[in-house]
């Protein structure tokens, strides 16, 4: 099932083009936003999420349309979001602030409320600091609350934006495990600038580059745009696109590779570099000749 | 028999949730059906083991949920429902340290006022208010605030839970501090209704201005406004508060009639500054 169709969505800032003409599909399961910095991809996520409106294109989520008012509530009453910088009320305990999202959720009802509550922190494995003060939890702990918060009331579509940033590699193995079961049942937008994220967790991936889509497709689709383009040699090549000495000793080559070359299978990072590197050589030529 | 009770009917035959005409015709069959009989009894079972082991979930959820703050007890015991006494005590503006400021500016200019003139605390006191509700909205204070925005609680109801706690705090704080020119006597609660009419005027303005500009514009009409009528007072004169009071009115009207603009996307010129 479809759960999210954008197509051509635009958005400027004064003279900035932003998004530009960003069309994408989103069903079950989870999908990456990868991108270089600046690439737009918080701004997208706000777009879908609801909290910024496009200047030009539609955007449907289950089929509602979040520019028109009802469409909107009707979006966010399947929607949760983890933005880029969750805050919190620092005097709040972790259970105080999942269950102040949770009224902002409509779940009024004490009891079934503090179910949903006990139930997602426990889901983040949070169950036994829920009366920790939100100021005594760890950076990857406050991570954990906000993905809770955002998981209240089970929603249909979950956004996270760069949800694994600044956890150390055990909290990110136990986020991929929590988003990857949410990504059995529900729509997962996950935008990241961790190509093993993407690798280990997203069936579908989409690029993003200064505002627009580069790539939509599988992981395994977007390694294979560098097929024939990797290859390893004893020394470093100037002209490749990237070149680096890796721990065996050998250098990792991405680029056009001369005749004979030792070719290699390639990564999603080979891809993805194959993708925005060439956009950004070609801008830089474009730039050049004007 | 040749046909048999549909699952969904047996369940909801056994937690005494099925109407009549389909209750009649299920305990007829019943009495005829040996087997559909014993699903009954096999899904009464399954049923009321979920209704025990849901109930000791809610039990173990209400024993274990953490006591609320002071605050929140508080207004728990005056009848504020428990959901809505959360909401107000994520309000930045009720914090603490922002109490504690507010109540020192209110006491700083009271004394001001005490050996100076009464039209400083007069002229201070409707800025509090103003102040701390464009504190509990300005994206950069209130630490939820994108999350809030897309939440679907109507913003508007959140706005005015809002405005009304911390117009009820500046206000009591406004009123102790006003006992310290008591001399002065009906003329220093002339603060009161201005109090009002700016804060409403704030909020009507801030869908198009944004929080904190709507404030300062407000604030900056305000001063002037005082500085211009410094000679007579005339603002707080009983013509003056009349007109305060004419001009809160049909601003809290024109709110009214606007509340759907609340549930809009958030001012889109405060989130523009990441990518």
């Amino acid at each position: 099932m479809t759960a999210v169709q954008a197509t051509g969505l635009a958005l400027r800032y004064g003279r900035t083009t932003a998004l530009e003409d960003v069309t994408f599909t989103l069903r079950t399961g989870v999908t990456g936003l990868l991108g270089p910095n600046g690439a737009g991809k918080t701004t997208l996520l706000r777009i879908v999420a609801t909290a910024l409106p496009a200047d030009g294109g539609t955007l449907r989520v289950f089929g509602h349309d979040p520019s028109t008012p009802p469409g909107r509530l009707a979006v966010r009453r399947l929607l949760g979001y983890l933005p880029q910088d969750p805050g919190f009320h620092p005097s709040f305990t972790a259970f105080e602030f999942v269950d102040y999202v949770a009224i902002l959720k409509e779940l009024t009802h004490r009891a079934t409320r503090h179910t949903e509550v006990a139930r997602v922190l426990s889901a983040v494995g949070l169950d036994d600091r829920r009366r920790s003060r939100i100021r005594t939890l760890s950076g990857g702990m406050k991570q954990r609350l906000a993905l809770a918060a955002a998981l209240v009331g089970d929603p249909d579509l979950v956004i996270l934006d760069e949800p694994t940033v600044g956890l150390d590699p055990e909290q990110r193995l136990r986020f991929r495990e929590l988003i990857a079961d949410l990504g059995e049942r529900k729509t997962v937008l996950l935008s990241t600038h961790q190509t093993e994220d993407v690798m280990s967790l997203c069936q579908e991936v989409v690029v993003l580059d200064r505002g627009r889509v580069r790539f939509e497709g599988t992981p395994t689709e977007l390694a294979g745009l560098a097929a024939g383009r990797v290859w390893t040699s004893a020394a470093r090549e100037a002209g490749a696109l990237a070149s680096w000495r890796t721990g065996t000793g050998l250098h990792r080559h991405v680029g056009d590779p001369p005749s004979g070359a030792a070719l290699v299978e390639p990564s999603i990072e080979d891809g993805y570099l194959t993708l925005v590197g060439a956009a950004a050589e070609a801008s830089a030529i474009a730039g050049g000749a004007r | 028999m040749t046909w048999h009770l549909l699952d969904e009917d047996l369940r909801a035959y056994a937690t005494r949730t099925l109407a009549a005409p389909g209750l009649w015709s299920t305990e007829a069959h019943l009495a005829a059906c040996g087997e559909c009989r014993e699903r009954l009894a096999a899904a009464a079972t399954i049923d009321f083991k979920s209704a025990i082991d849901g109930g000791w979930a809610r039990l173990d959820v209400a024993l274990d949920a953490p006591r609320p703050g002071p605050v929140e007890r508080l207004m728990i015991t005056v009848g504020v429902p428990d959901h809505t006494a959360r909401l107000l005590a994520a309000t930045p503006a009720l914090r603490l340290s922002w109490l504690v400021a507010i109540a020192v500016t209110a006491a700083l200019t009271a004394t001001v006022a005490v050996f100076t003139d009464p039209v400083v605390f007069l002229a201070v006191a409707p800025l509090l208010p103003l102040v701390a509700v464009a504190m509990s909205f300005a994206p950069g204070i209130d630490p939820t605030y994108e999350i809030a925005v897309v939440a679907p609680i109507r913003s508007f109801r959140l706005l005015l839970l809002r405005c009304l706690a911390v117009l009820s705090a500046t206000t009591a704080l406004s009123a102790v501090a006003s006992l310290f020119i008591v001399e002065y006597g009906l003329r220093a609660t002339g603060w009161f209704l201005p109090s009002l009419a700016l804060t409403v005027l704030s909020v009507l303005l801030s869908p198009r201005l944004g929080a904190g500009p709507a404030a300062v514009v407000v604030g900056v009409g305000w001063a002037a406004l005082v500085a211009a009528t410094v000679g007579d007072l005339l603002v707080f004169t009983v013509a003056g508060q009349v007109g305060v009071g004419i001009v809160g009115g049909i601003a809290a009207v024109a709110l009214s009639r606007q509340r759907g603009t609340y549930d809009r996307y958030h001012v889109p010129n405060l989130m523009r500054r990441a990518s």
